[in-house]
């Protein structure tokens, strides 16, 4: 039971780490738990914690706990371990098949580095020509995309830590924009910045924030909340320091 | 007329973009995509008959949530698969931005209308998701209930 308890914590770690709803997560761990035979079971999640109690048929109680500190959106990854949770509870599986399916489940596939550097750039110039911009402004969104991605890439090699990393990647876009200001490319810094803050801003955080408010987690709705806010100031302020300075050196 | 197209084109192109950074593959792929031209596309049609920016925000967020949901019974998966990405475009980052770029500039007026203008947009979109998050809640509640009686 111990172990079988391990793995569905595991599956549930997983989920929230790959942006799942708070209440999906607290639902799969119990389902599970239950399938594996457990008698009554207690989980509490919020983002960055889990914990969870079984109770078995013969009196005893297990309770694990676990610490989330990252969480990157993949929602492949989701759909693997969403389905993977409904198996284990329709087929009783043994715990290796679990530890085998939850790696692959974990190890999906995902899109090559460079497709995803051309969506940001795709994105990024997109929303530019979305927002009104003319195609010179265009052709300098799609290079800042790519820039910020890679600028993503540096920061969470290095310093880890969300804030930062699009605080610095909202700052570079605005650099580009105004250096192309500066070279005479540009007529205007504000489409170029729009179309990249649109890959920055952190949409998916907030959608997921207000499901978990919606449905009674009023606690991981809150952090979640939080969390975007400071990630749109962090972007701001990215865009305030170039633009303070940007506007002594214009 | 040309205006249009170009933003519902460039919509598309940019949820299809922000589908590959959030991992979306096969069959979820091809209808997330489905799902932000659509938004835009609609938000655009209610445009001829709805003047106002909120109220079109919030019917095209209820629809494309009870679409999201509709669609992840389908396929299977959590339905945040097609919410947050079908909605990108709905998102208002060019008020963001201005609302920013008022502040900056110290033109406090401005920026106290734009600042408002963003928030009504979020709300309205908070707003539609909520209302059809509980529509559909009732739904199934109502669904389980007719079970249990036969």
């Amino acid at each position: 039971m111990e172990k079988l308890l391990a793995c569905a914590m595991d599956i549930g770690e997983q989920m929230v780490i790959s942006g799942a709803e708070i209440y999906r997560v607290e639902e799969s761990i119990s389902r599970m738990c239950t399938s594996f035979g457990a008698s009554r079971t207690d989980v509490f999640i919020i983002t960055s914690n889990m914990t969870a109690t079984v109770y078995t048929e013969d009196g005893r109680s297990f309770t694990q706990t676990r610490r989330i500190t990252s969480s990157s959106t993949d929602y492949e990854k989701l759909h693997n371990l969403n389905r993977l949770s409904r198996r284990i509870c329709a087929e009783k599986l043994t715990e290796e098949e679990i530890r085998k399916e939850l790696d692959e489940a974990i190890h999906c596939k995902t899109y090559p580095f460079w497709l995803e550097c051309l969506a940001y750039s795709a994105t990024a110039g997109a929303f530019t020509l979305f927002f009104g911009g003319n195609l010179k402004e265009l052709a300098v969104s799609l290079f800042a995309g790519l820039v910020v991605r890679l600028c993503l890439l540096l920061t969470e090699k290095t310093i880890s830590g969300r804030f930062f990393s699009k605080f610095f990647s909202a700052a570079i876009a605005t650099v580009i924009a105004y250096a192309c200001v500066k070279l005479g490319i540009l007529d205007d810094v504000d489409m170029v910045i729009i179309g990249n803050i649109m890959t920055l801003i952190p949409g998916v955080g907030l959608t997921n924030a207000l499901r978990d408010l919606l449905v009674g987690d009023s606690v991981s709705g809150l952090l979640r909340l939080i969390e975007a806010v400071l990630i749109a100031l962090a972007i701001a302020a990215g865009f305030f320091l170039v633009s303070v300075l940007g506007g002594f050196v214009l | 007329m040309k205006e249009a197209l170009i933003q519902i084109i460039s919509g598309f192109v940019g949820t299809v973009g922000f589908a590959i950074i959030v991992n979306i593959r096969g069959k979820r792929f091809l209808f997330t995509a489905l799902g932000g031209l659509g938004a835009w596309a609609l938000y655009l049609l209610l445009g001829l008959v709805l003047p106002g920016e909120p109220i079109r925000y919030f019917l095209v967020a209820l629809v494309i949530c009870i679409y999201s949901e509709i669609m992840a019974r389908v396929l299977k998966t959590p339905t945040s698969t097609f919410l947050t990405t079908a909605l990108i475009s709905l998102v208002p980052g060019g008020s963001l931005y201005y609302t920013m770029s008022h502040a900056l500039m110290g033109d406090y007026s401005s920026f106290f209308t734009r600042g408002i203008h963003t928030l009504k947009l979020a709300s309205a979109l908070a707003l539609g998701i909520i209302v059809a998050m509980s529509a559909v809640k009732l739904i199934r509640r109502i669904g389980a209930r007719r079970k249990e009686k036969q």
